[in-house]
């Protein structure tokens, strides 16, 4: 579960200071797929960065699994990323030099976890993924659909509780896109896992089952989708 | 209270009725009506008089005589005609998506000074229909994906539902940027 209570986030100070989260509350419960859209600058990736850890809020909590994630220490926000949260960005990130297999155990090899085992959990994410077959391809020889099949599976690897996916289409043609959002619907279903999608595109957020719209960083809208298993009663706006 | 089709053309004329409180002109109500709402209604007189005698029969506007030495009659807008005017600019739009631009247009034209915050949550309303079509669409194209047998034709109809929703959610956002733009930041 991902909970936000009365976040705030502020860059800068004085007069340059920018409100990127003014007073978001939400609950998304364990198992949920959300999407949050809204215009460039309406503080989307913000929220993505305080659900992990990457940057604390100005005030307010920040509550994963029941834990201030601000009240952290930076070796516990690191845990934090490293057991729980698979991050997937826009930018593949893949290490050009490392096979498919390699890049997408990495995650497992860092966290010291001994081979036998990351072999294990890494064919169990390729195949998830349906990149299998590619194991031992080099990322710059694979398409852009197929290097983000590859982070998606290095997120999925570490068997987190949640996925952040940060436009993780925005570098793909619509088919390529439209594929990758059909994998982390399935993902979702299969595996339970709580995704939270940020995207500006309405077709992709539309896979998810409720979409929260924000605007200059506070919640302008709640839509309901197909699919939402947890009840139709909106949450107040603030 | 539910709009169905030719609600648009319905609450054009009494809009620009309500624009002249001493009474329009069929002929000059017909003019104005095409001024404003630019070239995107082709308007005939027939349509003009047919729509004005539904809302003089439903009381909603009232016929008066221009002065004493013609017999030209005016259009006046009743009190129930306001009032149903100012409803129909604060009614969310029917849940069924469907285009909303001549309908919107409409609201925007007439909602009175203040109101812009009121015409943003209809479109958020709108856009929160167009959203759940989008979830539904979405729905049948993966359940199409599993299915074996070959759905080529039925995809390419999805993909155009989608492509179509699509621009409309765009022109919404484009709206809602543009009134924010122009009346303020939304509270």
């Amino acid at each position: 579960m991902i909970a936000l209570r009365q976040v705030t986030k502020t860059f800068g100070s004085g007069t340059t200071a920018v409100r990127a989260v003014d007073s978001l509350s939400f609950t998304c419960p364990a198992g949920a797929f959300w999407a949050l859209m809204g215009p460039s600058g309406s503080g989307k990736s913000t929220v993505l960065h305080l659900i992990a850890g990457l940057t604390p809020p100005t005030s307010g909590q920040v509550l994963v699994d029941g834990a201030d994630v601000a009240a952290m220490t930076p070796a516990e926000s690191a845990v934090l990323r490293r057991r729980r949260i698979g991050y997937v960005l826009q930018a593949f990130n893949l290490l050009p030099f490392l096979t498919a297999r390699e890049n997408v155990g990495m995650p497992l090899v860092l966290d010291g976890v001994r081979q036998s085992e990351v072999d294990a959990r890494v064919d169990e994410a390729l195949a998830r993924v349906r990149m299998d077959h590619r194991a031992e391809h080099n990322p710059p020889h694979l398409s852009g659909g197929e290097q983000q099949r590859l982070a998606i599976a290095r997120a999925l690897v570490i068997r987190p509780a949640i996925v952040l996916a940060d436009e993780p289409t925005g570098n793909l043609d619509r088919a390529a896109g439209r594929q990758i959002m059909d994998l982390i619907h399935d993902v979702n279903e299969r595996t339970g896992v709580t995704v939270l999608l940020v995207t500006h595109d309405p077709v992709l957020a539309a896979c998810a089952h409720r979409v929260l719209r924000l605007v200059d960083g506070r919640l302008r809208q709640e839509m309901v989708l197909v699919g939402d298993r947890h009840g139709q009663a909106p949450l107040a706006l603030h | 209270m539910r709009h169905g089709n030719g609600t648009g053309i319905r609450f054009a004329l009494l809009g620009v009725v309500s624009q002249h409180p001493d009474g329009v002109h069929g002929y000059a109500l017909k003019r104005h009506c095409e001024r404003i709402l630019g070239n995107f209604w082709q308007l005939n007189f027939g349509e003009v008089y047919r729509v004005l005698d539904r809302l003089a029969a439903d009381r909603l506007i009232e016929q008066v005589v221009a002065d004493a030495e013609s017999s030209r009659k005016l259009y006046r807008i009743t009190e129930k005609g306001r009032r149903s005017l100012d409803d129909f600019i604060l009614v969310p739009p029917t849940d069924a998506p469907r285009p909303l631009r001549q309908e919107l247009a409409v609201k925007l034209l007439f909602a009175r000074p203040g109101r812009w915050q009121d015409v943003l949550r209809l479109i958020d309303h709108q856009r929160e229909a167009y959203m759940r079509e989008l979830s539904l669409l979405g729905v049948q194209r993966r359940r199409l994906a599993r299915r074996a047998v070959d759905a080529f034709v039925t995809q390419l109809l999805i993909d155009g539902a989608e492509l179509s929703v699509r621009a409309e959610l765009a022109w919404l956002d484009d709206v809602t940027q543009k009134l924010t733009e122009r009346f303020g930041r939304s509270t």
